[in-house]
């Protein structure tokens, strides 16, 4: 069998679950990794939940409105928009953990480092225009109503524009994580992946019309600038966050290729018994 | 390169061809100004287009050849492409008729 | 770079998976990696979400996309598809090919495909500069706006896949190099571009 990842010791499976999670704080060497992962499960949910369902920010509403329904739309939101925003500033540094563990994915693998540190820049950045100064240029457009109603349609544009235009840092992001998982020959993941940030990276430049058009299909709340591009974006999230669990419950903290799970092998064995597939590729 | 595998790709590589000027026939039909729907050139245009997908992934593309579930989900999706293109646009000019 | 997923397979390209002479007679094979076919299944259904956004607001406003499709030119479309199809072929051949072991003529069949990538690319972009003479720019009108997006992204496909058959005629250079996995795994990239554009073709310019 290829080099298998330890066993986890018996006591980190014995006992209710809250002493499991207490034994795997204190000496589980993958904490922090396991740490990371779960800051951006909580990130991601809360982000959906905040932007979605108290805010009501996205999906977004339409960039041709005139003054007044803009101004509408702000007091209907006013409360959703300022509980909202005001823990999605809170928890905005859960997504220091999330970068961290994509760059340490890279730092896995055989290519040249810069890539992670690469990412770990792009991505650091990306969260201001992509995130926080949307949420900024909303809260102040929420928090006096009586704001002139022209600078408050201002904001409006500026906060969607900020969050549905500013897609280079993702698109530069995703061609590294697709170069480094193309290149890279310590299998942390598999190609299709690589592949798949390709079509992320496609995605983030189909935006790139919602600077043009203020109705239809390429307008920033499109079925081609936002709704398409959202699905492919959960997919390839929910994705990542999958594969990024796997290589945790795989590393070996080596240098060399990760070793696969002790049941992917045995998946292989029983569908393969003689091994002439692996052969043949 | 072997004959027969030469021979075949020429085969297909001129039928292919010949299938596109059928396409150039159909779309010059009834002269370009027309400007009026027309679903027998739009069923035939997108039904040509799809014949020569599936012709191009069975046999450039090897899916002839390819394990039984990578053909399936090749004719799957040509056959999706199809029928949704074609049942929206049905569907929308019938909308449209109706809405005068 | 871009080893198979998984599996140890050779750094060199000898390629023991038995395929005779006669196709028929051997086993079922994926043709490149099967991650490649992933991406073309996904990309594919993208382009599908598309087109259908494509033929609902079509079906919208009939008589502009009519006129505005008369502005076209059906025959610089159809020369378009010709140069792919013909592109497609040449892949096709060089695999077959470097399957068999004549590099040199897959060698030759992988840069006439190039040279048909570079007819199609040039092509296209003179398509588009008189289109903008006659007045006709992204924003003009919605149809022009999506024969802009979905020519452009096709054209974004076509620039990435003249990376990949750079790949490919790097494998094929140098014999230490030659993985039939990753040539295989070019072509399929390819006929996704001549296949996507075929498609492109009968919406934008045939269809009435």
């Amino acid at each position: 069998m290829i080099g298998s990842v330890a066993e986890p010791e018996p006591e980190a499976r014995a006992g209710s679950l809250l002493r499991r999670i207490v034994w795997h704080w204190c000496h589980d060497p993958k904490r922090e990794l396991w740490f990371a992962w779960w800051m951006m499960v909580v990130f991601y949910n809360l982000y959906g939940l905040l932007f979605f369902v108290v805010a009501r920010v996205q999906p977004p509403p339409d960039p041709g409105w005139d003054v007044p329904t803009v101004v509408q739309w702000f007091t209907d939101h006013h409360l959703g928009v300022l509980s909202g925003f005001a823990i999605i500033f809170l928890v905005t540094g859960f997504i220091v953990p999330t970068n961290a563990l994509l760059a340490y994915s890279m730092r896995r693998m055989s290519v040249s480092r810069a890539f992670a540190y690469s990412y770990l820049i792009i991505y650091s950045l990306a969260a201001v225009p992509g995130m926080l100064l949307t949420c900024i240029a909303l809260t102040v457009g929420s928090i006096r109503p009586d704001r002139d109603p022209a600078l408050i349609h201002w904001l409006y544009d500026f906060a969607f524009m900020a969050f549905d235009g500013t897609m280079g840092v993702f698109l530069i992001g995703s061609l590294v994580w697709m170069a480094a998982v193309l290149l890279d020959e310590n299998r942390v993941f598999p190609k299709w992946f690589g592949y798949l940030n390709l079509c992320n990276a496609l995605t983030e430049v189909v935006v790139a019309p919602a600077w043009i058009f203020k109705r239809g299909a390429f307008a920033w709340d499109g079925e081609i600038a936002w709704w398409i591009n959202m699905v492919v974006f959960v997919i390839y999230t929910i994705v990542f966050i999958s594969l990024l669990r796997r290589m945790i419950e795989r590393e070996d903290f080596g240098t060399g290729p990760l070793p696969n799970l002790p049941t992917d092998d045995a998946d292989a064995e029983a569908r393969d018994p003689s091994g002439s597939m692996a052969m043949a590729r | 390169m072997s004959a027969g595998f030469g021979k075949r790709l020429l085969v297909v590589w001129l039928a292919l061809c010949a299938i596109t000027i059928v396409s150039l026939i159909v779309g010059s039909l009834e002269g370009r100004a027309a400007h009026v729907p027309n679903a027998a050139i739009t069923s035939s245009a997108i039904g040509i287009a799809l014949v020569k997908v599936r012709i191009i992934f069975r046999e450039f593309m090897e899916v002839r050849h390819a394990p039984v579930s990578l053909c399936r989900l090749t004719d799957a999706w040509v056959l999706l492409t199809a029928v949704s293109l074609l049942g929206v646009y049905f569907l929308g000019m019938a909308f449209r008729m109706d809405a005068g | 770079m871009m080893n198979a997923a998984g599996a140890g397979s050779p750094q060199h390209g000898v390629d023991v998976r038995p395929v005779s002479k006669h196709s028929e007679k051997s086993e079922a094979y994926v043709p490149g990696q099967p991650d490649m076919w992933a991406f073309v299944l996904f990309e594919s259904f993208l382009f599908t979400g598309y087109f259908l956004v494509y033929m609902v607001c079509r079906t919208q406003s009939p008589e502009l996309f009519l006129r505005s499709q008369a502005e076209l030119d059906l025959r610089i479309g159809t020369f378009n598809t010709l140069v792919l199809l013909t592109s497609s072929w040449t892949m096709a051949r060089c695999v077959k090919a470097a399957r068999e072991g004549s590099f040199p003529s897959a060698s030759t069949n992988a840069f006439l495909t190039m040279l048909f990538g570079f007819v199609f690319l040039v092509s296209k972009v003179s398509e588009w500069a008189q289109e903008i003479r006659k007045g006709f720019g992204f924003s003009s009108n919605e149809f022009f706006s999506f024969y802009y997006f979905l020519t452009a992204i096709h054209f974004l496909h076509l620039l990435i896949g003249f990376v990949v058959l750079g790949v490919v005629v790097h494998q094929l250079s140098s014999p230490a190099r030659r993985s039939q996995e990753l040539i295989e795994t070019g072509a399929t990239y390819w006929h996704t571009i001549d296949f996507l554009w075929v498609i492109i073709f009968s919406l934008l310019y045939v269809m009435r």
